[in-house]
């Protein structure tokens, strides 16, 4: 048997997957030592036409961060879902959409009228929008297809593993990789890197009393560092979100964002975590409530930030979409 | 014919002793509270005029054994209307009390904590109406974050909890998610043909009062379903979106008028919860009538056909709209 082959391959994501990946420093040795990295294109030299070139299934294991969102983001992933053995969801865009995700709050119509004509930087006058082909004097250029909305990995091609996080903590990153150096990896349809409870199983923070009135946006308080922010009317995503990460936010004081995806077992983080914060409303007049309520700006990036896209939610309104 | 020997007339003294057991002698057996009692209406072994008389005239055992001293939801429909001003939801638990310092326990069933899964965020204990849930640390020594754990004395089912808890650690018997959703799919209805619009309601166990009003339940056409639920606060919101995305065109959850709820503020948390979900649902651009809101109170006879004929239309409007 041969050298350990994986790869890395980023679609529509940030980059801080890869620099996630990075982060463990000097294991990168270790992992070097202990595996080929066949395809990276974000720190090694690699064309596409390598790896149509593998055989099937060649490659052990392949870490695919980024949402699908263009024709290119999943001619790549069908190619390396192909070639690889066991493909991992890695970080949130893959895993459940992400930021990325959040664009599917508007369709591609509006994202390009938006983007491309009203922004105050652009200057547009011709109305230009992208356009997958172009022919020039030279001949045709192409460009990938935007697609109408952002897709997981898992709508798109079968995956085996998830690791959630945005971006997965360096720790988890290498517990994951050693995980594969090892051949230890747990039986395929399994999250990894990643605890079972929610974060507030890890949070430190004090827990009183969660009666609100007035909901907090981060900005408008600065936070009381030992006690939990949802007591002080801060929502914070942590109770509907899967630990694992160590609480990087929290300990910057700042409220959980939710980006490790919900527990084994919810379907639906936002439903949830909107459910939890409902319940803790403290008023018994119909016109406070309805207040209470409405005072909290934009609730679908609020309850939905990471897990819009693998929602759903979104499945309601894709299924709403097509019967138009 | 009660033999007198079985009787002990210290009885109502201990009950007055008790913190909410002052204002038993007030009560004069006119049977204003079992007329307003919701309780009463589905157990007529809930009779809370019959349960003060049993303790003033000394049915200490009778009275402290009996399951149903433990179905006083204290909803205190019932204390506005006594002409004596009794607040009979504080004697019962005065009567409680003693009952549980006698080593007798409520017949249940209550909401159960799985401990594997719950992180101990408080949710449950800041949603429940009655207090009866708070966080203990089990194995502190593990370094193990305390966990939620139900007081089975003061638990009365309701599933607010159940549907507040963000990890699906809380759960409760009758009404738990499985058997909700198995509700919600039974006779695979979802896939159903020819049934458009299909609306799926919630209802509150309480909120329908008049009988013509229940047996108009079990009346509507097979593309309305019906769950019941024991609160609008029981309503998880994933039920909703679960039942939208397989199918149903539109989904209603009802519950009681402010100031009527069962369970205290199950109601007002059932508002938020709805409130909320519709605010998503707008923000997404997902067409109105998808989910409502509605409250039926206890003056509100025949309105709950009216609800559903208005969201039928609503929903009947967007299709033909498309």
């Amino acid at each position: 048997m041969g050298k350990l082959k994986l790869a890395l391959y980023w679609a529509a994501s940030c980059g801080g997957c890869e620099i996630a990946v990075v982060e463990i420093g000097t294991k990168l040795l270790d992992l070097a030592e202990a595996a080929d990295i066949v395809f990276w294109p974000a720190a090694m030299d690699f064309k596409y036409k390598d790896v149509e070139a593998m055989p099937d299934k060649s490659i052990d294991v392949c870490l695919f961060n980024g949402a699908i969102r263009t024709s290119e983001n999943e001619h790549i992933a069908k190619l390396l879902r192909a070639k690889s053995k066991a493909l991992v969801a890695f970080g949130s865009c893959a895993h459940e959409g992400c930021i990325p995700g959040l664009a599917n709050l508007n369709d591609r119509a509006s994202i390009f009228e938006r983007v491309f004509k009203e922004t105050p930087s652009t200057d547009n006058p011709e109305g230009v929008l992208p356009q997958t082909s172009y022919k020039v004097a030279e001949g045709e250029l192409t460009i990938p297809e935007f697609q109408e909305r952002v897709r997981t990995l898992a709508q798109t091609v079968e995956v085996d593993y998830i690791v959630p996080g945005c971006p997965p903590v360096a720790d988890q990153v290498w517990n994951v990789l050693e995980a594969v150096i090892k051949g230890e990896l747990p039986p395929p349809r399994a999250v990894v890197g990643a605890d079972a409870k929610t974060v507030c199983d890890q949070c430190e923070r004090v827990k009183e009393e969660k009666r609100i009135k007035r909901f907090l946006r981060p900005h408008e308080v600065i936070a009381d560092p030992e006690k939990c922010f949802l007591d002080q009317g801060i929502i914070c995503a942590g109770p509907a979100t899967r630990a694992g990460c160590g609480t990087p936010c929290i300990n910057g004081n700042m409220p959980c964002r939710g980006c490790y995806g919900p527990p084994d077992g919810v379907l639906d983080q936002g439903a949830k975590l909107l459910s939890a914060v409902a319940s803790i409303v403290d008023s018994q007049d119909e016109a406070e409530i309805k207040e209470v309520i409405d005072e909290i700006v934009d609730p679908v990036g609020l309850f939905y930030r990471f897990s819009l896209a693998d929602s759903l939610l979104q499945k309601i309104k894709s299924a709403a979409g097509k019967g138009a | 014919m009660p033999r007198l020997s079985g009787f002990d007339p210290n009885f109502k003294e201990e009950v007055l002793a008790e913190p909410g057991g002052e204002n038993l002698y007030r009560c004069f057996s006119c049977g204003t509270c079992m007329a307003s009692c919701l309780v009463w209406r589905v157990n007529p072994d809930f009779n809370p005029r019959r349960i003060l008389r049993m303790v003033m005239l000394g049915m200490r055992g009778e009275v402290l054994s009996s399951p149903v001293i433990w179905l006083c939801s204290a909803c205190d429909v019932c204390y506005p209307r006594c002409p004596q001003g009794i607040h009979v939801s504080e004697l019962m638990k005065a009567i409680r009390n003693i009952a549980i310092r006698e080593g007798y326990e409520p017949p249940g069933p209550v909401a159960m904590v799985d401990e594997e899964l719950c992180s101990g965020c408080a949710v449950c204990a800041m949603a429940c109406p009655y207090e009866a849930i708070e966080l203990v640390a089990k194995q502190p020594s593990d370094g193990r974050r305390p966990v939620a754990q139900v007081d089975k004395f003061l638990c009365l089912n309701c599933g607010i909890c159940a549907a507040a808890c963000p990890s699906g650690a809380v759960s409760i018997e009758e009404f738990g998610d499985k058997e909700i959703a198995m509700q919600m799919q039974a006779g695979n209805w979802f896939a159903e043909k020819g049934l458009e619009p299909k609306i799926m309601v919630f209802i509150c166990n309480w909120c329908l009062r008049a009988n013509a009003d229940l047996v108009r339940l079990n009346q509507l056409p097979p593309n309305i379903r019906v769950i019941n639920i024991p609160c609008s606060g029981r309503m998880d919101p994933s039920f909703a979106l679960f039942a939208l995305k397989e199918g149903a065109d539109g989904v209603l959850v009802v519950g009681c008028q402010p100031g009527e709820c069962h369970y205290r503020r199950g109601t007002y948390i059932g508002q938020g919860k709805m409130g909320l979900l519709e605010q998503v649902f707008a923000q997404m651009g997902i067409v109105d009538g998808r989910v409502r809101f509605a409250r039926i109170g206890a003056a509100d006879r025949g309105k709950f056909p009216r609800l559903v004929k208005g969201m039928v239309a609503e929903v009947e409007q967007r299709r033909e709209g498309k």
